[in-house]
């Protein structure tokens, strides 16, 4: 058994399991406080990683520079989605709602590759080094400034939910809209808000894959990925979705250890979380962070 | 407004669906592109090239004087659209005579179709078992009569590589066995030439390891670097497309892996090389004909004419993707010429007329497009494989041959 | 009440529970469903290869839709793992025709029941998970059968995929359109009719009452865990039946038709032709595959014949198809079979109608 490459897989799966996670995090910040499942997920990083790279790219801005631009870029955005497009259909039945979520990823996508174009577009160098090493494991710079953010990101919901006004709005909201809209609490704005902020953390991530990948348009795929990860922590829980992430990270790593190393079956590394998924649903069926329903009649 | 909307919507549909009417004295051929779906990187040159081809030939004075009609679909890489597109063509007065399809796709979904109406499908899908007209090979699963393909079929370039890391390794000097390893999603095509492939390599002395699943999806990549770095394989084959090619190197070269890295024809071009920066160079990939401006063959020169169809300033880089594309259109060109000697342009004609050509070059693009021989059991138009090489030189990238492999044309190779 | 049999009533006057629980709710509506199939039937005598295609499309993506909408409109589970379950009906009747030469036309219902088998099994976490939790447990059942289509060579042929043989009929090959097309209305109006009867049922009730409320059907006596499981079942038997008539009309099957993305199609034809309806089912599939037909054609009207145009219309049209969806949901959240409704509700109160 090969320790040095098992312990490698796993700081792979741990940093690549904190971008997961942070992509299930925006997802989960729009399920809990709207009850959408956003479809569209994927197109916010393809979309925030276009506008980041037409920055660096064609208007020749500095990283330091682009990199904000684009994030408050994705903020008015993401207000703007919620104004245009799911305001008019706040009050009709969730499955609609979800089914124009994925429309509007049919529309992005296509207009992203009619601006852009279909090939991948290498993303300007940000970091001089092409690798760092942790723990004997050889990673691109991008991924470490991804940990970094997403842990500001981390800490920051943490004292948004807990301590600001529209932190606690939102929870209300999420609890139940009706209260929270008699209490006073304007529904449009919070929503417009968790828009807003997920749209702009997508695109943080889809940046730090932009640059690891090449921006193209298979970065909406991403969208689908983290679907296990949501689930795997609990739909309604944002630390779950980070333990989510890191477990699915992991767990795709070790599958591939063991696949390669003596199971020799294929594609372990795509398949294997599924499986875990289903598992561990039957075993705890809201997902191991989630709130279970508690229903009255 | 909504019941307005609604009906102009609904009128405009039928006037599209009613009208199709070509002008007389033309020749329809159809075409589908793919623009918008999950291989469209590739398929928006591929469909240029073809597209400008035609423009070109109908702005020669057309075959014989009679012009090509033809429209360009986009059908986004579904097959059910692909098959209803086709049904509108061969609904239509005027039948195409043949058609430049594109993908796996919508080629196989219409292998079926096209033998049964009699149309000569050309397309970019060099799926192994398409070269086997008769449906008499070893491996075979369906006739493929109406089937042709420019270029060496997926196998027989896969075979070329090896073929090539064979003699490779043994200029270095290296007395072991060679490891070779298959790498590529758990996908159609990915797989298509795995097998054929592996036992041609087990026969010219490679050891053969367990082959390593990464996604068509680009993603990262690492895990599966690093097991391919425990593996020690000399020789890895990319089986996937150029999109994920390009996380597969980035990756790979974060954790340094040496292995040399072959890839086949869609897994590498201009692009990746530009969007890799560098981490694939060294890799040898499977080439259909020389890149935009390297030689000065009289061939590039007709090429250069035909791109000036969609871009009068002849400015415009054009991908190996797009010559290929060129290439498909123009062999069908001479075929439709000399049928039209032969009892008129007809699909059977045309069929016929390719299956003629031996060693055969289209007029005019000679030094471009690799002669060609197609016969009525064997449509394996060429086993000459063009193996290339590439290096990034901070952004000015170069190609330059490394060897041209000819790969036996074994009978019971035909269809695998 | 004469003359309710000739006209449409203006009111729903029923005087027995066998009145109100036909498969037709009134014997317009039936004459109507009588006079559209007596119309279909006559339809490839006029209609060309190209619109034959579309209805056959139509035909058999409806009838997969049907069972989405069993398991999504009447039993309220969201799966989107249905491509999967689709594509298994395709490679299992293959299948059993290449491997044990049973003939197509009987491999047709085969299939379809072992799809059902699977469905029974796939569905097993329904007992268990609810709402997006099972959507997603379904969507991993989606990644996992892809993965088996592309790994299971004695069974699907592997990535090269398999070959599907014409259905005959007693050494009368339909092979056709012409031909094809009957063989897909039948399975059409078969499907159709046990879909409509299935509201009529004990079973369907228990469906719609899981659906309304799951703890009242509970405590009413409904075993929620047998009924869920149940509707993924019924759900993929459509799915297999659909998936095997896809098969043998292309003739050749391969993973690749059967991705996610045409599960999230699926979901579509169902969500916008109206959750829980039958007749939705059918006029979602029909908006989904006419869409980007009639897109092309409006797109190649406009289009010049300069071919930087080509590609923009190319883009243009996929992205009026994302946006044709929104523009649609945003104005009619119920679907297609609601404003259905709401055209006939018009006209039965004509000339009174506001």
């Amino acid at each position: 058994m090969n320790f040095n490459l098992l312990l490698q897989l796993l700081v792979n799966g741990i940093i690549i399991g904190t971008l997961y996670g942070v992509v299930a995090m925006c997802f989960v910040l729009i399920y809990k406080s709207t009850r959408v499942v956003n479809f569209a997920q994927g197109e916010f990083l393809l979309i925030g990683a276009w506008v980041c790279w037409a920055l660096l790219v064609k208007f020749q801005l500095p990283f330091w520079l682009g990199f904000p631009v684009t994030l408050v870029f994705m903020l008015i955005f993401g207000i703007l989605l919620q104004v245009v497009v799911l305001k008019p259909l706040i009050g009709e039945p969730i499955i609609s709602v979800i089914m124009v979520t994925i429309g509007l990823s049919m529309f992005f996508q296509s207009l992203m590759s009619w601006i852009f174009g279909g090939f991948a577009q290498p993303f300007p160098r940000v970091f001089a080094s092409n690798s760092v090493d942790i723990l004997g494991m050889q990673i691109q710079p991008a991924y470490l400034m991804s940990l970094c953010i997403s842990v500001v990101i981390m800490v920051g919901f943490y004292f948004f939910f807990k301590h600001s006004r529209m932190g606690l709005a939102m929870r209300a909201t999420a609890f139940n809209q009706q209260v929270a809209q008699s209490l006073g609490i304007s529904v449009k704005q919070v929503f417009a808000t968790a828009w807003a902020i997920s749209a702009l953390v997508s695109a943080m991530a889809g940046v730090v894959v932009g640059m690891v990948n090449g921006v193209s348009s298979a970065l909406s795929f991403f969208g689908i990925k983290v679907f296990p990860v949501v689930i795997l922590g609990g739909l309604d829980s944002i630390v779950g979705a980070i333990v989510g992430g890191l477990i699915i990270g992991v767990l795709e790593n070790l599958a591939e250890f063991f696949d390669a190393q003596w199971l020799h079956i294929g594609n372990m590394y795509t398949i294997a979380p599924f499986y875990a998924l289903v598992l561990i649903l039957m075993i705890k069926p809201y997902g191991l962070f989630g709130q279970k329903d508690i229903e009255r009649i | 407004m909504r019941t307005g909307l609604i009906s102009t919507t609904v009128a405009l549909a039928i006037l599209g669906l009613a009208s199709l009417a070509p002008a007389a004295d033309t020749i329809p051929v159809g075409h589908l592109a793919c623009y918008t779906g999950p291989t469209s990187d590739v398929g928006v040159p591929y469909g240029n090239g073809v597209a400008d081809a035609l423009n070109y030939i109908n702005a020669q004075g057309g075959i014989n004087g009679k012009k090509i009609s033809f429209e360009t679909v986009d059908y986004g890489y579904k097959a059910p659209e692909a098959v209803a597109t086709y049904k509108k063509w061969m609904s239509a007065d005027a039948k195409p005579v043949a058609i430049q399809g594109w993908g796996t796709a919508d080629t196989e979904a219409l292998v079926k179709f096209v033998a049964q109406d009699q149309v000569p499908y050309i397309s970019a899908s060099y799926s192994g078992h398409l070269t086997d007209p008769a449906g008499k090979g070893s491996h075979a699963k369906a006739p493929a009569p109406y089937n042709f393909f420019y270029g060496p079929s997926y196998s027989d370039a896969c075979r070329g590589l090896v073929q090539w890391a064979m003699d490779d390794w043994k200029t270095k000097g290296n007395k072991a066995k060679p490891k070779f390893v298959h790498m590529g999603d758990n996908h159609p095509y990915p797989n298509a030439p795995k097998e054929a492939c592996g036992a041609y390599a087990t026969e010219l002395g490679f050891d053969v390891l367990n082959p390593i699943v990464y996604s068509l999806k680009p993603a990262d990549a690492k895990a599966q670097c690093l097991s391919l770095q425990e593996s020690g394989a000399n020789y890895a084959y990319l089986g996937n497309t150029s999109g994920s090619n390009i996380s597969l190197l980035k990756s790979c070269s974060t954790v340094g892996v040496k292995t040399q890295f072959l890839s086949n024809i869609w897994g590498w071009d201009e692009n990746s090389i530009k969007a890799t920066e560098g981490a694939g160079d060294g890799l040898a990939w499977v080439v259909g004909a020389p890149p935009w401006q390297s030689t000065d063959a009289e061939g590039m020169k007709t090429l250069m004419a035909i791109s000036k169809m969609s871009d009068s300033g002849g400015q415009t880089y054009r991908s190996l993707h797009y010559i290929r594309g060129v290439c498909g259109v123009m062999f069908m060109r001479d075929a439709m010429l000399s049928a039209d000697k032969q009892g008129g342009i007809t699909g059977p004609n045309i069929k016929h007329a390719m299956e003629q050509m031996k060693d055969y070059v289209p007029t005019g693009m000679k030094g471009v497009c690799t002669p060609s021989t197609w016969t009525g059991e064997d449509h394996r138009g060429t086993t000459k494989v063009s193996v290339y090489t590439s290096a990034f030189n901070g952004g000015k990238f170069t190609m330059k041959p490394l060897a041209t492999v000819e790969v036996p044309r074994r009978a019971d190779w035909i269809g695998w | 009440m004469a003359t309710g049999h000739t006209l449409m009533r203006c009111g729903q006057f029923r005087t027995t529970y066998e009145a109100d629980t036909t498969i037709f709710p009134t014997p317009m509506s039936r004459n109507f469903a009588i006079g559209a199939v007596v119309i279909l039937i006559l339809a490839p005598l006029v209609l060309n290869a190209y619109f034959l295609n579309l209805l056959i499309q139509i035909g058999y993506y409806g009838i997969a839709a049907l069972g989405l909408n069993i398991v999504v409109g009447f039993t309220g589970q969201i799966s989107l793992g249905h491509s999967a379950f689709f594509g298994f009906g395709a490679f299992a009747s293959a299948y059993l025709n290449n491997r044990f030469g049973i003939p197509v036309f009987f491999c047709i219902p085969m299939a379809g029941v072992l799809t059902m088998l699977l469905g029974l099994v796939v569905g097993i976490p329904a007992g268990r998970i609810k709402g997006l939790y099972l959507a997603i447990a379904t969507l991993a059942s989606q990644y996992i059968l892809e993965d088996f289509f592309a790994r299971a060579d004695w069974f699907t042929g592997g990535s090269s995929g398999a070959m599907a043989a014409p259905v005959s009929f007693f050494g009368w090959m339909l092979n056709t359109d012409k031909t094809y097309f009957y063989v897909v209305l039948f399975y059409v109006v078969v499907m159709y009719l046990l879909g409509s009867n299935l509201l009529r049922t004990r079973d369907g009730r228990a469906f719609v009452a899981v659906r309304d409320h799951y703890l009242s059907a509970e405590i009413m006596g409904i075993n929620l865990t047998w009924y869920r499981i149940l509707s993924f079942g019924i759900s993929s038997f459509y799915a297999g039946i659909g998936g095997a008539l896809f098969g043998h009309y292309l003739g050749f099957v391969s993973t690749e038709g059967f991705t996610i993305i045409v599960s999230i199609q699926f979901l579509a034809m169902v969500i916008i032709g109206g959750l829980g309806s039958v007749m939705g089912a059918m006029l979602g599939t029909a908006f989904m595959v006419l869409l980007p037909e009639v897109m092309e054609a409006v797109v190649s009207h406009a289009g010049g014949a300069s071919q930087g145009m080509a590609q923009a219309l190319a883009y243009i049209k996929q992205m009026s198809i994302g946006l044709a969806i929104i523009l649609f949901l945003i104005f009619e959240p119920d679907g297609l079979a609601h404003r259905w409704r709401l055209i006939k509700a018009y006209w039965k109160l004509y000339p009174f109608s506001y």
